[in-house]
């Protein structure tokens, strides 16, 4: 790789905008929908003495969606963290449209992360309650 | 680095170490951490899982803090090593670390809430914030209701259920010894279990500001054993006593007369209104005005004349334009009233 090639032998691809950024929070806000919103639904129609257990289960299949979905945001922004933290040749000054796909990246994928984080922590009280009460 | 002046780490001199200061503060604060109203001295089941989790996550921040701040000083001690070190410090550090931490401290959390499944013959004590004092009402097995006030008695060892709501305002129920706290909001019933254990007096008070006296809205929590229990709620189920004396029997007269029984229900002698606080039993309770004064002829009488001055826009009116005799006859009858 030679420096006077700069910007072309350096790309890592486009695409990574604002909409990409947000793709992981978002899932992970409709995750927290759905969870809360199908349980109180669930819990309203039934009573508030049933077992919680039918929650549970859809909460389970929510998580594993959502977990999915997350992964596979994940692995799309991965091949662009070799290039833009570890690579070496990140410059952190340079106000370009390959420095700003990087940088995004990076940050998506990190929300991926954290994202995940929170889907599990929201799902955990399904699955250590016993009744809808 | 080596040419360090040797007057640096001399030691603070002089009488005000902060130390010994700082000690008998330290001991003064401590000291309140038991007593009637110490959500530290587990006298129920619920407090005392909540003074558990406080020393456990006093004992594991402190550890945290501990490790940080050795680590901080540790770095700033040592030369740098490779980015490779660093990034598996910051990523096992700042992020493995607190994730298990967390989700350890959420589950630990989730298994302390209260086991509803099993609440069919619990004993249901129906509590109101009012301002600024407490409608109560124990139900029994077939559903009647005793009603009280201002003093809540529970059997010791069981699970009781708190049915929690409020007339105008929000306020909140606890009894720190015991367990708590829940929000009561008019319009809506909240439910609070809660074991007692050990038997005694302790103090419960309004946790949520409700107005002008809010501070002076308490009450008290007697915790005794079953039999007693039994004893002290069939006691309160009958109709008031009169005290077979004339001054009682004139102060009974004069109670009505001066038309108390236009708010306070007691039943037996009066049962019109229902604004204030039941007075049915009132000369069996520690305390008068909810918790804030000792149940004395004195503070009866005092407060007969003007309650506002005792309780800050209380909504009951003063009587002082009744003579000096009728007050203290409406006291003798009160005090009676056990």
């Amino acid at each position: 790789m030679s420096t006077d090639k700069g910007q072309v032998e350096r790309a890592t691809g486009e695409g990574t905008d604002l909409w990409r950024l947000i793709t992981a929070p978002t899932i992970w806000a409709v995750h927290f929908l759905v969870c809360y919103v199908g349980a109180a639904i669930y819990c309203e129609k039934a009573g508030r003495a049933s077992a919680l257990l039918p929650v549970t289960w859809f909460v389970a299949a929510t998580t594993a969606v959502a977990l999915l979905g997350l992964g596979l945001v994940f692995l799309s922004l991965w091949r662009v963290r070799g290039f833009s933290v570890v690579g070496g040749d990140l410059n952190y000054l340079g106000n370009t449209p390959e420095e700003r796909h990087r940088f995004l990246s990076h940050v998506s994928m990190m929300l991926c992360v954290l994202s995940a984080i929170g889907v599990v922590f929201v799902a955990m009280p399904a699955f250590m309650l016993g009744t809808c009460r | 680095m080596t040419n360090r002046p040797a007057k640096v780490r001399r030691r603070p001199s002089g009488p005000a170490r902060p130390s010994l200061v700082a000690l008998p503060i330290l001991l003064m604060i401590v000291a309140g951490c038991d007593g009637p109203q110490s959500a530290l001295s587990g006298a129920g089941r619920e407090a005392t899982d909540v003074s558990r989790l406080f020393w456990v996550m006093l004992v594991g921040g402190a550890a945290v803090w501990i490790v940080v701040m050795g680590t901080a000083i540790f770095a700033v001690l040592q030369p740098p090593r490779g980015a490779r070190v660093g990034n598996a410090f910051i990523i096992g550090g700042g992020v493995v670390f607190p994730v298990v931490v967390l989700a350890a401290l959420l589950a630990y959390g989730l298994s302390m809430l209260p086991d509803w499944a099993q609440s069919g013959t619990r004993l249901k004590v129906h509590v109101t914030g009012e301002q600024w004092w407490w409608r109560v009402a124990y139900e029994l097995p077939d559903g009647t209701l005793v009603r009280d006030a201002n003093e809540i008695h529970l059997p010791a060892g069981e699970p009781v259920e708190f049915v929690l709501t409020a007339d105008e305002v929000i306020h909140s129920f606890w009894i720190p010894a015991i367990g708590g706290k829940m929000d009561m909001i008019p319009g809506r019933t909240n439910r609070l279990v809660l074991t007692a254990e050990k038997p005694g007096t302790y103090r419960g008070v309004c946790a949520e500001y409700c107005g002008t006296s809010h501070a002076l809205m308490a009450f008290s929590a007697i915790v005794h054993e079953r039999d007693a229990f039994d004893a002290w709620l069939a006691g309160q189920a009958k109709p008031a006593v009169v005290a077979d004396s004339v001054g009682a029997r004139r102060g009974r007269d004069q109670f009505i007369a001066a038309g108390c029984g236009g708010c306070h229900m007691m039943r037996g002698v009066v049962e019109l209104g229902d604004v204030g606080p039941d007075l049915t039993h009132v000369g069996s309770r520690r305390t008068l005005g909810s918790g804030i004064l000792p149940n004395d002829r004195e503070t009866l009488e005092a407060w007969v004349r003007n309650p506002d001055h005792l309780k800050p826009d209380v909504a009951m009116p003063g009587y002082a334009m009744l003579p000096d005799a009728d007050i203290a006859a409406i006291a003798t009858f009160l005090e009676g009233a056990k």
